[in-house]
């Protein structure tokens, strides 16, 4: 079985927000509205530290980490659980979509969402340009929509536009079912962790903290499984064969200590 | 108790209508009702045509007033099938004379909690599929379910309780049914047995409702084993407390007589269901709480005792503490206006213990970094601040007047009922064949 899943290496996003403006487009998400949000962990604003700057030969401890958020494609998802007439649900590829037909507002999945990855259309969206961007399924006013790993594109043999876009490699897309793919490589070799794991939501994506790893290493906008020729073990980021490709960057610039 | 009953005819002890025509004042009224109504549609109408956009909600605080006031009317439709079943279940003719008034009122609450659903929906054109292709994992299709059978019941119910004397007065109401002795016989089995059903419905009904909350882990305290025991404690305040308003209101007004032992003895129960709900339960919710997070023992008390929102004084204080001294107080708890006003305070009560829990799972996000999340709605170019942080709500004038024209049609159907459903009217000094309980069984 395929079981899709996402890895965010979080020590080598750099915070660009193109994931999040490549979503946008990619799937015509109204004005006003994000399905994928990069965070900063850190001060009260976007790009701002927390803690104190070095001043007067004593050492500062400013803080800052970028978080892009979007929906986690929970294994154990409560949307679902909730959606009272199966408009949300989980696909067999591991994928939680809306059925935009069914959907009928009653917003009970965004009560259930503890990472607020749901918008729901409060009236009749706007785009920019008006005929919209990307090739999906439009949304009318009145249901929640969110991010759908881009299963538009996915179901060609394409990955998510946020992962063959984001120029730090840091957001690599795969099968969790798949003990060879990427993904379950960096989940298995690397500090990984779920967003909000104590909820038992069990997303699938996991973030990568600590140790950078060597991020999405193929150029193709294909799905790793797509690809003629697999990443080698050492673009796959194999820990055990080589340690040469983190190299000069493998220290993060902050956070660990 | 019972003999001197079955001693009577059965027409003799026929009851009418509380309201024998619509007066002048009824009028005004039921005029005021109607706008309201009207006004209330044609705000849903706009709403419809607009979206959701014309109420206060947005993406972090998505439910709001259509939900906090479901909640309390549910609550609300405990109070008269609770106090006209419990009785008949075990043989009692206890409150004999709030029966009928009491699940017409439930009835018109149930009615009115569903409908306060329908403008909270984005597409109510496809609430269809709720037929068609429920998921019964959702407590959502669970409260539906039990809505809709709380209200069919209650249907039944009131007219059970009302058939024979519908007959007697020759009513199409009655629907065929004849004013017999044996029928009065044969209704008071089937009242105890519908009563035997009503009960754990009526437990369902407010246990399902707190559950929708209950099984929320992303929301704060929602996820709490409590809620279900506090949603049922709710109900038996505010139904109660409602029964006892428009008990003393329909006495006042119409020739409804309320019997004055029965309010006090209702009142001096209020009082207990109070203490339970607004002192016990809470206090079982808060002390855990206070107890961990906190390590001095004033910090532990202060955290336990005081409250952390304005709806959490305006439940607890105005809505808890106020009526219960009222009720408390022997000089004052036998008096109609006393009883009357507690009544009012323990529905204003519960009203915002129902606000304070829909903010306590919007007001804050469990992921709130900058620059938050997007709140959707009311774009307006680049320069529109479309984030936030924390969930911030208001209702809008437009829910205010859908909800009051819903709140209306229930008052339309309570003020129907006074005057078409023999509830009960004064006559010299007469007493009324008991509906069930007692009366058929011993």
């Amino acid at each position: 079985m395929t079981n899709y899943g996402l890895v965010i290496d979080q020590e080598r996003c750099i915070g660009c927000q193109t994931c999040a403006v490549t979503c946008k487009q990619e799937n015509n998400v109204p004005m006003g509205q994000f399905w994928n949000r990069v965070l900063t962990v850190g001060g009260d604003h976007i790009d701002t530290p927390e803690g104190s700057y070095p001043e007067d030969g004593e050492s500062g401890d400013l803080d800052m980490q970028y978080q892009p958020t979007a929906c986690q494609h929970c294994e154990n998802a409560p949307c679902v659980k909730v959606c009272p007439v199966n408009a949300t649900y989980k696909r067999d590829d591991g994928i939680v979509e809306i059925d935009y037909d069914k959907c009928i507002g009653c917003r009970y999945c965004m009560a259930a969402c503890p990472y607020n990855a749901r918008v729901f259309n409060w009236d009749e969206p706007q785009h920019l340009p008006e005929e919209g961007t990307g090739d999906v399924e439009e949304r009318p006013q009145g249901v929640v929509e969110k991010c759908t790993f881009c299963s538009h594109r996915v179901e060609e043999g394409l990955d998510p536009a946020c992962a063959v876009n984001c120029p730090a490699d840091a957001r690599i897309f795969g099968d969790l079912d798949d003990e060879t793919s990427t993904v379950s490589k960096y989940v298995n070799e690397y500090n990984t962790e779920q967003l909000l794991d104590e909820k038992g939501t069990d997303p699938n994506t996991y973030y990568v903290q600590g140790e950078m790893t060597p991020g999405r290493t193929w150029t193709s906008d294909k799905l790793e499984s797509e690809l003629d020729e697999q990443p080698t073990p050492e673009e796959a980021g194999d820990p055990d064969s080589e340690k040469s490709m983190q190299g000069a960057t493998a220290d993060p610039v902050w956070g660990d200590d | 108790m019972s003999g001197e009953v079955t001693e009577r005819s059965a027409t003799s002890t026929a009851r009418s209508p509380v309201l024998s025509s619509f007066g002048v004042v009824s009028k005004v009224w039921l005029g005021l009702l109607g706008v309201l109504l009207v006004a209330g549609l044609g705000a849903w109408a706009y709403q419809l045509q607009q979206g959701l956009v014309v109420t206060g909600m947005r993406n972090v605080f998505s439910w709001g007033l259509y939900i906090m006031l479901f909640v309390m009317f549910v609550g609300l439709s405990a109070g008269g099938l609770i106090i006209s079943s419990a009785p008949k279940f075990f043989h009692s003719d206890r409150y004999e004379g709030f029966a009928r008034l009491g699940v017409l009122v439930s009835l018109a609450c149930i009615i009115v909690a569903g409908l306060l659903i329908l403008p909270d929906i984005g597409r109510p054109e496809r609430l269809y599929q709720f037929f068609t292709s429920p998921d019964f994992r959702s407590p959502m299709v669970w409260d539906f379910g039990i809505v809709v059978l709380y209200g069919v019941l209650n249907v039944w119910y009131l007219w059970l309780l009302t058939r024979r004397d519908l007959a007697a007065r020759g009513s199409r109401l009655a629907f065929g049914a004849e004013d017999t002795q044996a029928g009065r016989d044969r209704d008071r089995k089937l009242l105890f047995w519908t009563a035997a059903v009503a009960l754990p419905t009526a437990v369902m009904l407010h246990s399902v409702t707190g559950w929708i909350f209950a099984t929320q882990v992303g929301r704060g305290d929602w996820f709490s084993p409590l809620v279900a025991p506090v949603f049922i404690a709710k109900a038996l305040v505010s139904g109660l407390g409602l029964l006892l308003v428009v008990s003393i209101l329909a006495d006042r007004y119409t020739g409804f007589d309320a019997d004055r032992d029965e309010l006090a003895s209702l009142g001096k129960m209020l009082g207990i269901f109070l203490a339970f709900h607004v002192v016990y339960l809470l206090a079982a919710e808060r002390l855990p709480h206070a107890w961990a997070d906190h390590f001095g023992f004033w910090a532990i008390t202060s955290e336990f005792l005081i409250g952390d929102s304005v709806y959490f004084w305006l439940w607890t204080g105005v809505g808890g503490a106020l009526p219960l001294v009222l009720l408390a107080t022997p000089q004052l708890r036998k008096r109609l206006s006393v009883i009357f006003v507690a009544g009012v305070l323990a529905v204003f009560g519960t009203l915002f213990e129902g606000v304070r829990l829909v903010f306590t799972g919007y007001e804050s996000v469990n992921i709130d970094a900058a620059p938050g999340i997007s709140l959707g709605g009311e774009y307006a170019g680049v320069t529109t601040d479309i984030w936030a942080t924390t969930g911030a709500y208001t209702p809008t004038v437009i829910e205010l007047v859908v909800t009051a024209g819903i709140v209306a049609f229930g008052a339309l159907i309570v003020t129907v009922g006074l005057r078409f459903v023999p509830l009960q009217r004064r006559t010299e000094q007469e007493r009324y064949a008991p509906d069930g309980g007692g009366g058929g069984c011993d």
